[in-house]
């Protein structure tokens, strides 16, 4: 069957640019689907890496259908709702620190001072440290409760107040004071608070980075005019940056979550997942022995990471679009 | 009331000084325009009334009290801005409202002033709209109407036209004239377009390198204007300045004459010269006349039906009432 001349032109003129396209897509769709169409299929049938009992197990076959086993498993397993909960507080409170943290340090150099391009370079300088490398320093230099900076801090001071006491007239004030604990961040109820602590340190400077460059682009005459208007430093803060800045901390928020809800090495050198599980982490634990189950709770991370998605989407797009 | 009196005002950059001490007074109700070339200090000037900047030496009195120290907003001064300076994020009504807000006035007042203000300036269809949906002359309008509802002594503009299209412009010169004219307060204007300066003001300070070169009205200016600078600055075309033996003529170093006083015929008149380029605006005709042996160009203002081509020869008659003489240091003789 042909068409007409005019519109085989117009099919023509489209086909090369579609066939032009194709690779791309075709390696998109590849890159995208197999991996999750094998964990769709892993998360249904039995797949374990090493069964003595079940040597056939070993091998992926669909005559190993398990149904949603797998996915009752996970749900039945102790740490599964509370890994999905854990990522949630995880996510939401660097989320929360570094947007404040970010927005408050911006502000702060956004004036003008002497050595201004050296404490730029040093407050962006903790995004490029890597993530272990990162966690290693902090629970064992700073987090630590004996030989890291906290417990020297905690000594110190312990120290101090010991001295304090004996002395006259300021003497009984102080031998009031309780003797400080140094805090075990490997602990079951304090890990989370640990990793949380890290990455807010890693990720306040990409904050800083993106806010910064949002105030420098803010219009001096609208806050001239309102210095007129009669607004205060606050109201400026208030009724201007903040708004300006609504867009930036949108972009900011978007990507951290992206990023933080897959957070591996951090909570990996911490404790090891003790009081400290999230999606990523859990489907660690099941991959050392149980494929079907590790792919049951990807499938359940692409799910939560969706719900976020569209939350954000929701929440953020409103922003974005104005 | 707002009568703006500057007393030995200075303002230095570091070591550099852009206003030497400036004496000025704006009377109650007066529309004064500050026109100068581009960095001739008069944004500056304006900023230092309005407290933007810190005056480094010398007085700002406003209606007789000394507002040197004064911060910008107790000053009771009101500016609009060449970028309109509007807050993007919020809705006309809320813009207007802003000083208001700020001013912790009552929400029914405020409204009140609000609607009355859009009332003046035709905004009242646009009042929930956000700034970025509207035309350049509207959003100068938004600008003006925040000025407005706080009632200054003073309203200030900094070049508030520059950003418009030159048909709504000329729309513009006119609603603020015709508000000027409603308010009766004072106004100060900034502008480096001497037409704008012209048409609007009650009073032009003409300045230059931080200086003030001449305060007049308009007229003033333009029929007597105080030395070259003002003469060649004030009028459009520009005044034609000629040297040499003409000018010893007239007991003078340099003599100046406004193209629209000369008159262009084919056989009257003591100078010739050979017509270069005309520009027909329809109404008149501007002829730029070389090889007169006075100036490189002398630009005359005729009739618009009046048609030489390039390339003829014409003859000049200059009104000899008007020839405007300046000695060796550019000051006018009287």
């Amino acid at each position: 069957m042909r068409r007409a001349a005019p519109g085989s032109r117009v099919m023509s003129d489209r086909k090369l640019p579609r066939l032009l396209q194709t690779p791309a897509v075709l390696l998109l769709l590849i890159w995208m689907l197999i991996p999750l169409g094998m964990t769709l299929y892993f998360s249904f049938i039995r797949y374990v890496l090493n069964s003595l009992r079940r040597p056939e197990w070993t091998t992926p076959s669909l005559s190993n259908w398990r149904g949603f086993g797998n996915y009752e498993f996970v749900l039945n397993n102790k740490d599964f709702l509370f890994a999905i909960q854990n990522s949630l507080l995880i996510v939401c409170s660097i989320l929360f620190l570094t947007v404040i943290l970010g927005v408050l340090i911006a502000v702060l150099i956004n004036k003008a001072f002497p050595g201004r391009g050296i404490v730029r370079v040093l407050l962006i300088s903790p995004f490029f440290v890597m993530p272990a490398v990162n966690a290693v320093l902090w629970i064992n230099m700073i987090l630590d409760p004996v030989l890291g900076l906290q417990g020297l801090a905690v000594n110190g001071i312990n120290g101090m107040i010991a001295s304090l006491q004996n002395a006259p007239l300021v003497g009984w004030f102080f031998s009031l004071w309780p003797q400080l604990e140094p805090i075990s961040f490997r602990a079951t109820q304090t890990s989370a608070y640990a990793v949380i602590i890290m990455v807010t340190w890693q990720w306040t400077p990409f904050a800083v980075l993106i806010f910064m460059t949002s105030l420098q682009s803010e219009d001096q005459q609208q806050k001239e005019a309102a210095v007129l208007d009669g607004a205060g430093l606050w109201s400026q803060f208030r009724f201007l940056t903040l708004p300006h800045l609504s867009r930036p901390i949108a972009i900011v928020v978007m990507i951290q979550a992206i990023f933080h809800l897959s957070l591996y090495a951090e909570i990996e050198i911490v404790s090891r997942g003790n009081g400290n599980k999230n999606l990523p982490y859990l489907i660690g634990e099941f991959a050392n022995n149980n494929i079907g189950a590790a792919s049951a709770t990807g499938i359940f991370a692409v799910i939560l990471a969706n719900i976020v998605a569209i939350f954000l989407l929701r929440m953020i797009g409103k922003t974005l679009m104005e | 009331m707002g009568r703006i009196v500057l007393e030995n005002v200075t303002k230095s950059f570091g070591d550099a000084q852009v206003i030497p001490p400036l004496n000025l007074t704006i009377e109650d109700g007066e529309f004064a325009v500050f026109v100068g070339p581009s960095g001739c200090g008069k944004s500056t000037l304006l900023r230092l009334i309005a407290g933007l900047e810190e005056t480094t030496s010398g007085q700002i009195l406003i209606d007789g009290e000394d507002a040197t120290q004064v911060p910008p907003s107790k000053r009771g001064l009101a500016m609009v801005f060449q970028s309109y300076a509007l807050y993007p994020h919020m809705t006309v009504r809320k813009n207007i409202a802003f000083p208001l807000r700020m001013a912790k006035m009552d929400q029914a007042e405020i409204d009140k002033k609000v609607e009355g203000a859009a009332k003046i300036l035709n905004l009242a269809d646009y009042l929930e709209q956000k700034p970025g949906q509207l035309s350049g002359g509207q959003r100068q309008r938004v600008a003006i109407g925040r000025a407005i509802v706080r009632e200054p002594a003073a309203f200030l503009f900094d070049e508030p036209l520059s950003n418009l299209d030159a048909a709504l412009r000329v729309g513009m010169r006119l609603e603020i004239s015709e508000l000027h004219n409603r308010l009766a307060t004072t106004m100060i204007y900034v502008t480096h377009d001497q037409v704008e300066a012209m048409t609007m003001a009650n009073k032009i300070v003409v300045l230059r390198a931080g200086h003030i070169e001449q305060v007049g009205s308009p007229l003033d200016l333009y029929r007597t204007p105080r030395n070259l600078f003002v003469a060649g600055f004030i009028g459009s075309p520009k005044m034609n300045f000629i040297e040499g033996a003409e000018a010893e003529k007239h007991g003078a170093k340099t003599i100046g004459i406004r193209p629209e006083h000369i008159t262009v015929s084919a056989d009257t008149g003591p100078w010739e010269g050979t017509v270069g380029v005309s520009e027909h605006l329809g109404s008149d005709t501007f002829f730029h006349i070389h090889n007169s042996g006075l100036a490189e160009t002398i630009t005359v203002r005729a009739d618009g039906e009046v048609g030489f081509k390039h390339g003829d020869r014409v003859r000049l008659a200059p009104r000899e009432d008007v020839i405007h003489r300046f000695d060796a240091e550019g000051l006018r003789i009287a």
